[in-house]
């Protein structure tokens, strides 16, 4: 019944971003291939962040230096949305869908076919089908956030809070393996944290966007 | 000029794409899961000898692994630790048709209590009489096959109970185990040889010298032949006899110590099994030479089989000697010896008449005893039925160093006074020359016995390239002249003994989910997108647009 475990694990992946790309009425703009073309600068700044060599050692200087360039997804995201044109919510949707669909099936597809459908079963494949779906959130957010960001006509009060958030979209993975590290936690536990975390980090910026939206 | 740019980039994305995938997919295709636990498992003897066919025919596994107190054991791997080993329990298990037997022997047996240990002892003749198509293997226990076995104790034993909210709970939480064993079916090796080595000293005086023929098996027998370890039976032989071959020809290096008597020593091969070395030699040596030390003159042959152990000494003939015969000048002899300088020690002798309608021969010197060649056999066991000679418990601290260094100290005395002819003075140089190499001799015995364990020595994995044969060979030259190498292979037509392969292999254990469990988490991940689905159109009444039409 291996295959049936794969096709559960893929399953629980992938159907969140279907649901996102139908009900968010993406797909009556046509937007697949805009998509697949975000999709491909997520390859490209992936290889650019590959060829950066860093230092041996697992310490936590090298952990934020290597963190410091996921600074680069931003100026992807950013690319991206600067070449569609259209209104801000169609531009977030398309890069947030295509960066994250393309990190779906860099990331997790072959470790799910080649894990999954093997004969030792192991949680940490429903686990890595969960993270997908957090990731999609945090793309999502964080795309909004670098829209904010961008705009010019962003009022000074919301400047500071946007930038913290950006700044906490960079470098939440190097919060995770912190506080796996500092308090010692387990799989599942560590995926509740992200979980929140991320939740956390998408209601603010729900919460700003839609009252910068509105207030134009 | 940028539209154009994106227009090819498109293009190609559209092709390249699923290209791509696909390509992946091929590549990763190689299924490699690792397992939880790999581990070295050790099959059950498998041999033919003389067209009986003993021990384990099978040598694949991939079933699911249970303890004795489950209900269901068809096609099913059965694991047992030694400790809670019965024969009745084994055969319950090939009753139900179990598809494997795999039994957990502890790393360090002197933990395990003498009984236990002496009760399996007793059953492994019995296992392996008893011909089974199921594969038998032995494992030795470390932290994780233990808690793979308690794990796969516990859901076995909470197999028959009763509620269906506790089945559930079971399976979303408890561990199943894959047993899969690496390795092709087991077949007949071909070809196999079994190597024998000789080695002799020459007598003082001339020609028709009479011969003293010492002999000791140096291969071992167990259940498992990968832990046929063999220290006392017969490593101690073998410790004996090379030891005897160091002291005879040191003194065989001296004018007046040289005897008139050609001592000549071999050690065979294949002993367990009938002793097929000793036969090929024998056929070899008075059928098909003209002339050899052992169709002339020959005073007696004596074997030595088991003597690393125990307060008793005997000798087992298959006719008692008369009166005026060499042959009853050293059973004398050794009364005289062991009655005056060992009291502690208890020697008989032991009659057996050689009955060839047995399977097997009882004891080496019968091999001789067939060719009308005088012979005895010296052990401290009373019976060659006994357990100790076939176990694989018969490991390092079976031998008691001291005993064997006094067993040895016997023997080389009686030899001599034999030998010597009972003359004081030359007595009186051998007694010298003795004491002087009395501790060396220990340590010597020592590290002979400690070599010998060190690595199992039984018949189908000792081949003529071996390190054993080699380092045997070595040493029997620096001793002994005209060193030979005797090689037996079976008849290709009418095999004497026939062994086979896949003695030792890799046995993995993944660890599984029953079917139950991927139903119960489909239904899980369903209701889960549902969730995610219905908050979506719920937020979507909420009046939060996403897009507005334009």
């Amino acid at each position: 019944m291996t295959l049936f475990h794969f096709g559960n694990c893929l399953s629980l992946a992938y159907f969140p971003y279907f649901i996102a790309y139908k009900c968010s009425g993406l797909s009556e703009y046509n937007a697949f291939w805009r998509c697949v073309q975000a999709g491909a600068t997520y390859l490209f700044v992936q290889l650019c962040k590959v060829s950066e060599p860093f230092g041996p050692h697992k310490d936590v200087s090298n952990e934020f230096m290597k963190a410091t360039v996921d600074l680069a997804d931003l100026l992807g995201l950013h690319l991206v949305m600067s070449r569609n044109a259209g209104k801000g919510e169609y531009k977030i949707m398309v890069a947030a869908m295509g960066w994250a669909t393309a990190e779906l099936i860099m990331s997790r597809c072959i470790p799910l076919w080649v894990g999954a459908r093997g004969i030792e079963f192991d949680w940490k494949y429903i686990q890595m089908s969960f993270d997908s779906n957090i990731s999609l959130v945090h793309y999502i957010a964080m795309a909004a956030v670098v829209w904010m960001f961008t705009r010019y006509d962003l009022p000074k009060s919301f400047r500071l809070p946007v930038t913290i958030l950006l700044g906490l979209c960079v470098y939440k993975g190097f919060l995770m393996e912190l506080f796996v590290h500092v308090f010692l936690l387990g799989s599942w536990m560590a995926l509740l944290v992200k979980a929140v975390l991320t939740g956390a980090i998408s209601l603010c910026s729900l919460f700003l966007f839609v009252t910068l939206v509105h207030s134009n | 000029m940028f539209e154009e740019a994106s227009e090819v980039l498109e293009n190609m994305l559209k092709w390249s794409l699923p290209l791509s995938l696909v390509l992946f997919l091929v590549l990763v295709c190689p299924l490699r899961a690792e397992a939880a636990h790999e581990f070295s498992v050790y099959r059950m003897q498998q041999y033919d000898l003389q067209g009986q066919t003993y021990g384990s025919r099978n040598a694949i596994l991939n079933t699911e692994a249970r303890t004795m107190e489950a209900e269901v054991l068809s096609r099913r791997c059965v694991m047992m630790r030694l400790a809670d080993f019965s024969y009745e329990k084994y055969q319950k298990a090939l009753q139900q048709s179990a598809g494997a037997v795999v039994i957990i022997l502890p790393q360090n047996m002197s933990t395990m209590p003498q009984d236990i240990v002496q009760q399996f002892m007793e059953l492994e003749t019995e296992l392996l009489a008893t011909e089974t198509i199921v594969p038998v293997y032995f494992a030795l226990e470390d932290e994780e096959l233990l808690s793979i076995y308690t794990q796969t104790q516990i859901s076995s034993s909470s197999q028959g109970s009763s509620s269906a909210a506790e089945v559930l709970l079971h399976t979303a939480t408890a561990n199943g185990f894959q047993m899969v064993t690496s390795g092709a079916q087991s077949k007949a090796v071909s070809d196999w040889a079994i190597t024998s080595l000789e080695g002799r000293l020459t007598g003082a005086g001339g020609e028709d010298l009479p011969t003293i023929v010492l002999v000791a098996h140096y291969d071992s027998f167990g259940v498992a032949p990968w832990l046929s370890y063999g220290a006392d039976s017969n490593g101690s032989g073998v410790a004996i006899l090379l030891e005897l071959a160091r002291l005879f020809s040191r003194l065989y290096s001296y004018k007046r110590t040289h005897a008139g008597y050609n001592l000549l020593f071999f050690l065979s091969g294949g002993g367990k099994f009938n002793y097929q070395g000793t036969k090929r030699w024998l056929e070899d040596n008075l059928d098909h030479t003209d002339s050899s030390l052992l169709q002339d003159n020959v005073a007696f042959v004596l074997c030595l089989d088991t003597l690393g152990n125990s307060d008793n000494l005997h000798l087992h003939v298959s006719k008692p000697p008369k009166e005026g015969n060499p042959q009853h000048v050293l059973l004398k002899e050794l009364e005289t010896v062991a009655a005056h300088q060992h009291p502690d020690l208890k020697f008989s002798m032991v009659h057996k008449k050689i009955n060839l309608a047995d399977d097997t021969l009882a004891w080496e010197h019968e091999r001789f005893g067939i060719r009308r060649l005088p012979a005895f056999t010296l052990s401290h066991l009373e019976s060659h039925r006994s357990p100790a000679r076939h176990s694989i418990m018969d490991m390092r601290p079976h031998v008691d160093l001291p005993k064997l260094s006094r067993n040895t100290k016997v023997i080389a005395e009686t030899l001599a006074r034999v030998i010597y002819n009972l003359t004081e003075k030359v007595m009186l140089h051998y007694l010298r020359f003795s004491t002087n190499v009395d501790q060396v001799q220990e340590d010597q015995l020592e590290s002979l016995v400690d070599w010998l364990t060190a690595q199992p020595r039984a018949a189908q994995l000792v081949d003529k390239d071996s390190s054993i044969v080699n380092t045997l060979e070595y040493y029997l030259n620096r001793y002994l002249k005209d060193v030979k190498r005797h090689l037996v292979r079976a008849d290709k037509r009418d095999p004497e003994f026939v062994f086979y392969d896949q003695l030792k292999q890799t046995m993995n254990a993944y660890r599984v989910k029953p079917a139950i469990f991927d139903l119960l988490l489909a239904f899980c991940i369903a209701s889960y997108l549902g969730c995610t689905v219905n908050f979506y159109f719920f937020s979507n009444k909420k009046k939060i647009p996403l897009f507005e039409k334009q």
